[in-house]
């Protein structure tokens, strides 16, 4: 296996640096709060365009979910994490352990 | 492959290795807890100040062991100016400490936050209308040191539950007995347990917080 390539049994739409990124900082949130926009912007220092990109994805995948409110007449967005979401950060985490633990030798492997 | 161009790799998003994954997990996680979470040095500080100096001035105004004798009015306006002082910094960096954020976390630190406020309003009222019934000076001093610092001790045992924080449940218990404590010394001592022991207790928590690293807010 190349260096370049996704190791294999990697949900593809997290393993993605910035991806990955938006997903750890949602995560790390307590259960069921929302994050604003610009703040997750701000605690990622990505910009806007970037941000919105990954979080396009993210949406499509079902990982996240974006709400459209007004605060004083402002469109604001929160962010956060979805149930299957969470379960797919989860599983990732516990599938790049298992990629890692070393691997007994298979006798004439 | 060299640091320098593995760190340009990261930068364009390319595939990661399971390692370089695993690693930036880590990092980006410490990197948001950091952010987000609030430094309770922040909330014990200013008052410890205002008790250790502002209760310091008032016990100075009886005579006492010490040398120092200061004008009430002087005492009076000290104290006045560090509590108001506490009440917008800590009010502020209460308001300021999940700004973006909403849910449940968010509701459950607004309410708590509000529980100090509507507590020093309702002991405000019980106090003053006892008072008004005729109570000797030493007994209204009395009533409002020890009332007081019950009060803040209880907040503090609520605190460290909502928060799961031991530590802080802790400087409520320390505070339970400094209120007890400041009854049993009598006037003017009850201004010195106060401001030694409340004051004091909150600067060293302050101290620990300040130089202990962030804690995750789950």
């Amino acid at each position: 296996m190349s260096a370049l390539e996704a190791p294999p049994g990697l949900d593809p739409v997290i393993h993605a640096q910035a991806r990955l990124r938006v997903m750890v900082a949602l995560a790390a949130l307590p259960t069921e709060d929302q994050i604003t926009f610009p703040r997750l912007q701000q605690l990622l220092d990505m910009t806007a365009g970037n941000l919105s990109t990954h979080l396009r994805k993210l949406e499509d995948a079902s990982y996240v979910q974006l709400t459209k409110t007004y605060q004083r007449r402002t469109p604001v967005t929160y962010i956060a994490l979805t149930k299957p979401g969470r379960r797919a950060f989860e599983d990732y985490t516990a599938a790049l352990r298992i990629l890692l633990t070393p691997q007994t030798e298979q006798p004439g492997g | 492959m060299s640091g320098e161009e593995k760190g340009a790799r990261l930068h364009e998003g390319s595939p990661l290795s399971a390692e370089e994954s695993l690693a930036l997990i880590e990092r980006q996680r410490r990197e948001v807890h950091r952010r987000l979470a609030v430094n309770v040095a922040q909330f014990y500080g200013p008052w410890g100040v205002a008790y250790l100096l502002g209760f310091g001035a008032i016990f100075l105004t009886y005579p006492t062991a010490v040398a120092v004798r200061l004008p009430a009015a002087v005492a009076v306006a000290i104290t006045a100016v560090l509590f108001a002082s506490a009440v917008v910094i800590t009010a502020v960096t209460g308001a300021r400490a999940g700004r973006g954020i909403r849910g449940p976390s968010r509701a459950a630190g607004a309410m708590y936050g509000w529980s100090w406020a509507l507590g020093f309003c309702a002991l405000g009222v019980v106090n003053t209308g006892v008072t008004r019934l005729g109570l000797p000076n030493d007994a209204v001093t009395l009533l409002w040191s020890g009332s007081s610092l019950l009060l803040v001790g209880v907040l503090y045992l609520g605190g460290g539950a909502l928060f799961q924080d031991r530590f802080q449940y802790g400087l409520g218990v320390w505070m339970l007995l400094s209120g007890a404590g400041s009854v049993f010394a009598g006037v003017p001592g009850n201004f010195a347990v106060v401001a030694l022991a409340g004051g004091g207790g909150l600067l060293l928590a302050a101290g620990y917080f300040a130089l202990r690293p962030a804690r995750p807010r789950r």
